[in-house]
């Protein structure tokens, strides 16, 4: 696995793992370390009288330490793998001593013992499942008439009202939604509520959002009407949630994937990490979340402009973009990423995703030879073809796609939709840079 | 998008007071909203409907701007070549931790290399120089092309366009802080045209920037007349700093009031030995006489005539402060004495014990060499007069000084402008190490530049003062602190070999 040290800096949980992390990135704070071809391991004196035994799964970047930190990956692991980047001649490849070889093994069993217990799963109760299943549609749809009215009334009284409106007006409306057991309509309440009313077009944002949820909770009392595709869509933003271990059981995607970018997002102690992924033969997108609740460790651990092959299977949709790692083989060897030649073939497809799904998103997309260029006071990126679009408003990392730029096209990976978007990533020197 | 604002317009006002009209949404989607239009009577599900479809329509339809006319500003190709990757490691590492000091080591060693930083860490680079003039230059040179291209399209980075302006512009428009420094190097360079610039200025000048330019200038005997006028000044700063400049100035009349004030004061007098068979030089205070009045010029000037250290008389204390000011040749022919025997008499005497410390301010304020190495010759070393030493001797004192004063020996280490030779570097940490209120990090981040990569292995060897009020406790983390920034110090002298 072949990773740069900005690459291996995106795994820390926080600013101070990362700073302990370089820290520990010291040949003389390692007692012991060594590679193999499956892991990476090493004995860190900490405070203790014993050193730490700090292990990475290089198959499927994974972690484990025996320090008694609570953050993940720890500062040791960090260390470890920054060391081995900086200084991998320090690595002799031996023989996993006996600690390493036992969790690499207890991995593998865990995962065999996973597929066990599925297939020895008690059976479902069908009907009850049925029941339970009918009495939570009927909560959802009455908790939709009664957002339906209110998305009305602020209709009939005109939006020019919602700025004077305290943050409880949202956020009693949204409590109503998770009451319907409809979460994801809450959310979407809670974006709107956060509108920035200071911003000029807030009033083109505000709509918008409120159409989104206008759109979902009306198709909800018209589902049986729609494609199974945008059912799918709109049963997901309302907050049905899709059994997982099911839908890995589906034929998935394999593809060597780059991950574009990792975005990281707090809300009342839920970190939610957005990874976005691009196929590099498939050219597909995918988006692969991951919820943390405080102190819990993660599974997955993916940096931005790793290449890795691996099956992914997309949660259904009219224009799937969602996606959970079915199996993931190993890490793959870098490329360039080859996606829309132009703005043109980009506003094509999003007007096709806009067709099936009137609600989306935004979505991640590589385009290529982009030049940034400034005009009439605001940055745009500049295609082959002559024609630009806007970089979104106040967005400060343009000055380091400039600096690789310098005002000569480069590939981007960018996230957006509509008329703004994002740099997330730029190849340089036939090498994929996070922005 | 006029069908859009409308659709704002709508949404803003409320379908209470306004409605969407169907055919102002123009021919794409005029017929599809009439239709929706028709299939409901409720005004809000209707104005809904349509909004929905234009807010699809919009998506759907979102294109890019064709505007050939638009070119890039390209930025020019680099002549030199760029830095090894281990250098910018460093680099990233030194803008992440914010040390200017190893930042300068690092642009110092690039430009002296004629290498780049590659484009990555250019943003970063700038910004972080932004509002440090002195770095301004390297940063250009080691940025190259490429960042001076980036500066000048960032408006937050245009003090790296800026031409240089000449010493008579910023003395004619720049502020008080830029005149000054201006001033002051004219002073070394051309001292005629500094003391032309001062006389010309001077009347135009508020008392504030009138004393501030005073005091970056450097005075010589030509400036007596000016200075002495300038103690009547009706600002009570220009007067202070009036006076500070007279009392460098041996032929000034305040130095000359000072030296009759001490000679009528301070006297060397004979005094037999015992049964009158001996005799020895002593020195003594011989109060004036009842009602002479302490001249007010002196009392003006900031001599105070109450003692404030308890071991000094009131009469003894004048004479210190005024010893202090007075090139120690007066008292050659005042008593008739070699240098050599008043150095012994201000060394061995018991008054001139006490007058001491004044009179090696003296020897410092006046430069005396000679009094410097007869101090010397007598083991008597201060940091004052460290920098008055030949070079290589320097050190070697400055170590010694450890051993008796090393709050002093701290001072000129601190104060010295180049890298401490490997046993005054010792002595430093190990007397850091005692007192970490004192020296932090901060003071790490703050003489790393000082501390030769050498320090790495004395580490190990220094442990913490065991003392009980814990000012020691703090050192493991300062020592581990200063180990990581010695390593990326030698990361970049490496680096750049």
């Amino acid at each position: 696995m072949d990773l740069s040290e900005e690459q291996i800096l995106t795994l820390a949980p926080d600013e101070s793992s990362k700073k302990s992390g370089k820290d520990l990135a010291n040949p003389a704070k390692w007692v012991s370390k060594g590679i193999s071809t499956r892991a990476l391991w090493g004995e860190c004196q900490g405070s203790g009288s014993k050193p730490y035994q700090t292990q990475i799964d290089l198959t499927n970047l994974a972690f484990k330490c025996s320090c008694p930190s609570r953050k993940f990956p720890c500062k040791h692991g960090l260390g470890l793998l920054l060391l081995s980047a900086r200084q991998p001649a320090l690595f002799q490849q031996t023989e996993e001593p006996a600690w390493v070889s036992e969790w690499l093994n207890k991995r593998i069993e865990k995962e065999e013992k996973k597929i066990e217990k599925k297939e020895a799963a008690a059976p479902v109760d069908e009907a009850a499942q049925a029941k339970r299943q009918q009495a939570r549609q009927q909560k959802v749809a009455d908790g939709i008439t009664e957002l339906l009215l209110w998305i009305k009334d602020q209709v009939r009284s005109g939006i020019h009202i919602a700025p004077a409106k305290t943050p409880a007006w949202w956020e009693n409306m949204a409590r109503r939604m998770v009451d319907a057991q409809a979460p994801g309509l809450a959310g979407m309440i809670r974006t709107l509520g956060n509108t920035n009313f200071f911003r000029e077009g807030w009033q083109s944002e505000y709509i918008d959002q409120l159409l989104r949820i206008y759109l979902v909770s009306e198709g909800y009392q018209r589902l049986d009407q729609l494609d199974p595709g945008l059912k799918d869509d709109i049963n997901s933003h309302i907050g049905f949630t899709i059994n997982q271990e099911e839908l890995k059981e589906t034929e998935g995607s394999l593809d060597t994937w780059l991950v574009l970018g990792k975005q990281i997002t707090e809300d009342e102690g839920l970190t939610t990490e957005r990874y976005w992924l691009f196929g590099t033969t498939t050219r597909k997108y995918a988006l692969i979340l991951q919820f943390l609740v405080r102190g819990q460790g993660a599974q997955l651990s993916l940096t931005p402009g790793l290449f890795i092959r691996a099956e992914l299977v997309f949660f259904p949709s009219a224009a799937p973009l969602r996606a959970l790692i079915k199996r993931q083989v190993q890490a793959d060897a870098a490329g360039e990423g080859e996606g829309f030649a132009d703005w043109q073939q980009l506003t094509a497809a999003t007007a096709a995703t806009a067709g099936i799904l009137p609600f989306a998103n935004e979505r991640p997309f590589v385009v290529q030879r982009l030049i940034p260029i400034r005009h009439g006071g605001q940055w745009w990126l500049k295609d082959d073809r002559q024609t630009m679009m806007p970089v979104k408003e106040n967005f400060r990392k343009i000055w380091r796609v400039l600096a690789l730029s310098g005002g000569q096209p480069l590939n981007m990976a960018l996230i957006g939709r509509e008329k703004t978007f994002e740099p997330i990533g730029v190849w340089h020197d036939h090498q994929y840079k996070m922005i | 998008m006029t069908f859009w604002n409308d659709i704002l317009h709508t949404a803003l006002l409320g379908t209470d007071k306004t409605d969407i009209s169907p055919a102002g949404l123009g021919p794409d989607l005029a017929l599809l909203a009439e239709q929706i239009g028709s299939q409901t009577s409720d005004k809000e599900e209707r104005f809904l409907r349509i909004a929905a479809l234009a807010f699809n329509y919009r998506q759907a339809g979102a294109t890019a701007l064709e505007r050939p006319d638009v070119q890039p500003d390209t930025a020019p190709p680099e002549q030199r070549p760029y830095c090894s990757p281990v250098a910018m490691q460093a680099l990233s590492e030194i803008l992440a931790q914010e040390q200017s000091k190893l930042l300068e080591l690092w642009l110092n060693c690039c430009r002296d290399k004629g290498q780049l930083a590659r484009p990555d860490l250019l943003p970063a680079l700038l910004e972080t120089g932004a509002d440090k003039k002195r770095f301004h230059k390297d940063v250009l040179a080691c940025g190259g092309e490429r960042a001076r291209w980036l500066a000048r399209l960032n408006p937050d980075w245009s003090v790296y366009s800026t031409p240089e302006t000449s010493d008579e512009d910023i003395w004619q428009t720049g502020g008080p802080e830029e005149r000054g420094s201006v001033l002051a190097k004219l002073c070394h360079t051309d001292p005629d045209k500094a003391r032309e610039w001062l006389m010309t200025a001077w009347s135009k000048e508020d008392a504030n920037t009138r004393a501030a330019l005073l005091s970056t200038y450097s005075s010589t005997t030509a400036d007596l007349p000016f200075l002495e006028s300038l103690l009547t000044d009706k600002s009570k700063k220009v007067r202070e700093v009036a006076f500070l400049k007279l009392q460098v100035i041996p032929a000034s009349n305040l130095i000359q009031q000072y030296k009759e004030a001490l000679k009528a004061r301070l006297i060397l007098k004979k005094e037999k030995g015992l049964l009158g068979l001996t005799s020895k030089f002593v020195l003594s205070i011989q109060p004036p006489p009842d009602g002479e009045e302490f001249p007010p010029l002196l009392v003006q000037s900031g001599i105070e005539k109450l003692s404030n250290k308890k071991e000094m008389t009131d009469e003894e204390y004048i004479c210190f402060q005024l010893i202090s000011y007075i090139s120690p040749d007066f008292y050659t022919p005042l008593w008739q004495k070699s240098k050599e025997e008043i150095i012994t008499l201000f060394t061995e005497d018991p008054l001139g014990k006490k007058l001491l410390p004044a009179l090696i301010t003296a020897i410092a304020r006046h430069r005396d060499h000679e009094s410097t190495r007869l101090l010397l010759s007598r083991n008597i070393i201060h940091s004052a007069l460290l920098d008055l030493l030949p070079e290589e001797d320097q050190d070697l004192q400055a170590e010694k000084l450890f051993g008796s004063a090393p709050e002093e020996a701290m001072v000129y280490a601190q104060g010295k402008q180049k890298e401490w030779g490997p046993l005054l570097t010792e002595q430093a940490l190990r007397f850091a190490a005692k007192d970490n209120y004192r020296y932090s990090k901060g003071w790490v981040n703050m003489y790393i530049d000082r501390i030769p990569t050498g320090a790495i292995s004395l580490l190990p060897k220094i442990q913490p003062f065991p003392d009980l009020s814990g000012s020691s406790a703090g050192w493991p983390s300062i020592s581990e602190h200063l180990q990581k920034l010695l390593e990326l110090k030698i990361q970049i002298i490496t680096a750049f070999k």
